[in-house]
């Protein structure tokens, strides 16, 4: 069944669905609120990718890894390592490295980017379904840029022997920040905002 | 107003409106326009969730308790036990790291499996009504921060690391972790929040 789109709102905490009176909505089922605080959201979106994207910067200045082996200390950064893997030959868990820890980041910088610079625009009803998409592509990726700190933890926890340990580097504390401020910036996205903004039917 | 609001659905992937149908048993419910599950049997669905978060929640507790793996480098024997990682990772002082790692892969896990048992208790003797809502509202906030799936492939990749240097024995925890993952993935992640506030109102609703 369709009927008019624009009476009805639908609860991104709760998924009932709401009448929209056009002014502040509260949620009938879960009293969040739902309607009326679009730039709170957007500006709070901005806020946490800026944050996440300096982390990134500093978890890949900074070395993740710290291998003391009898008394000679060295570091890996993330990209560091992935090379030393490449080098030793296992190509496939250095890919995995790169593409966990380097490449999904910054996949997902610029989808949340182009969905923030792009929602004012009015679209098509394709490409509304393509920007929740990547919405939704964000939403999947996004934890898995965690693989590279639980390694790192569970080397850590693992190698401490009186010869050889391994620790933790600076870079791990700001690559899991990075994270934590990626995952915050793409749940303030209203996906909502997508549909409000679009005039095309 | 015609039309009785909790009969109505929006799809959460393309914001198409819906009606809702009865579902007979082990049937789903699809968006018309993006093809996307709206909703499946009730019933059905939250049944499987009690049992399974009991599960889960003896699998965790394993998983959690004993050595996932036995490692031994240049002639000493070590263990790789989720307490014992975070405590390494406290004692050398990476807070911001062990607390998140805490977080994700102990205590989110944690709140969805006893979410979903007191959930099934409160419904069951229907009390308490307010606050088995926070609990659904919560639960749902939770699971996208639970990572031990995540986690689980990451003790692949770190052994792939250490095969040169260590000889390299999985602990009784290995198999309950995996079991664990296979349940949290299939089961517990997999119910919608649409369904648990279907199940929520029914509950308490139904006399």
């Amino acid at each position: 069944m369709k009927s008019n789109k624009d009476k009805y709102i639908r609860c991104p905490y709760c998924e009932s669905v709401n009448v929209d009176n056009g002014g502040v909505v509260y949620c009938r089922t879960c009293k969040n609120r739902i309607s009326g605080n679009k730039e709170i959201n957007l500006r709070n979106a901005w806020a946490m990718l800026i944050t996440a994207m300096i982390f990134y910067v500093i978890a890949n200045i900074y070395p993740i890894l710290v291998i003391s082996k009898f008394g000679v200390t060295s570091s890996n950064t993330i990209i560091g390592g992935a090379i030393a893997l490449w080098e030793e030959g296992s190509y496939p868990i250095s890919i995995i490295i790169f593409v966990a820890s380097v490449f999904v980041p910054l996949l997902k910088f610029i989808l949340i980017l182009y969905i923030l610079t792009n929602y004012k625009k009015p679209q098509k009803g394709s490409r509304r379904v393509d920007q929740a998409m990547l919405y939704h592509i964000t939403e999947v990726i996004g934890p898995w840029s965690m693989v590279d700190v639980f390694v790192v933890a569970i080397l850590a926890g693992v190698v401490h022997m009186s010869s050889v340990k391994i620790t933790a580097g600076i870079g791990a504390t700001a690559f899991v920040l990075m994270v934590f401020f990626t995952m915050l910036s793409a749940m303030s996205i209203d996906i909502r905002l997508m549909r409000e903004d679009n005039d095309g039917d | 107003m015609s039309e009785n609001l909790d009969d109505l659905i929006i799809c959460s992937h393309c914001e198409t409106i819906h009606k809702k149908v009865e579902l007979p048993e082990k049937k789903v419910a699809k968006c018309s326009v993006c093809g996307k599950k709206l909703y499946s049997n009730v019933e059905d669905t939250f049944k499987k969730a009690i049992a399974y978060s009991i599960t889960a929640l003896i699998l965790f507790t394993i998983a959690s308790m004993f050595p996932i793996i036995k490692v031994y480098i240049a002639g000493q024997e070590s263990d790789l036990t989720i307490p014992g990682m975070l405590i390494t990772l406290f004692n050398e002082g990476f807070y911001v790291v062990g607390s998140i790692v805490f977080v994700v892969i102990v205590i989110a896990p944690l709140i969805v499996i006893l979410s979903y048992i007191a959930l099934a208790i409160l419904t069951y003797f229907k009390i308490f009504r307010g606050f088995a809502k926070h609990i659904v509202s919560f639960l749902i906030t939770s699971r996208s921060w639970a990572m031990v799936d995540i986690f689980l492939i990451s003790i692949l990749v770190a052994l792939v690391k250490l095969f040169g240097y260590a000889q390299i024995n999985f602990g009784v925890s290995s198999i309950a972790l995996i079991l664990f993952v296979i349940v949290d993935t299939f089961v517990l992640k997999n119910i919608l929040p649409v369904e648990l506030w279907t199940y929520f109102n029914r509950a308490y609703d139904e006399k």
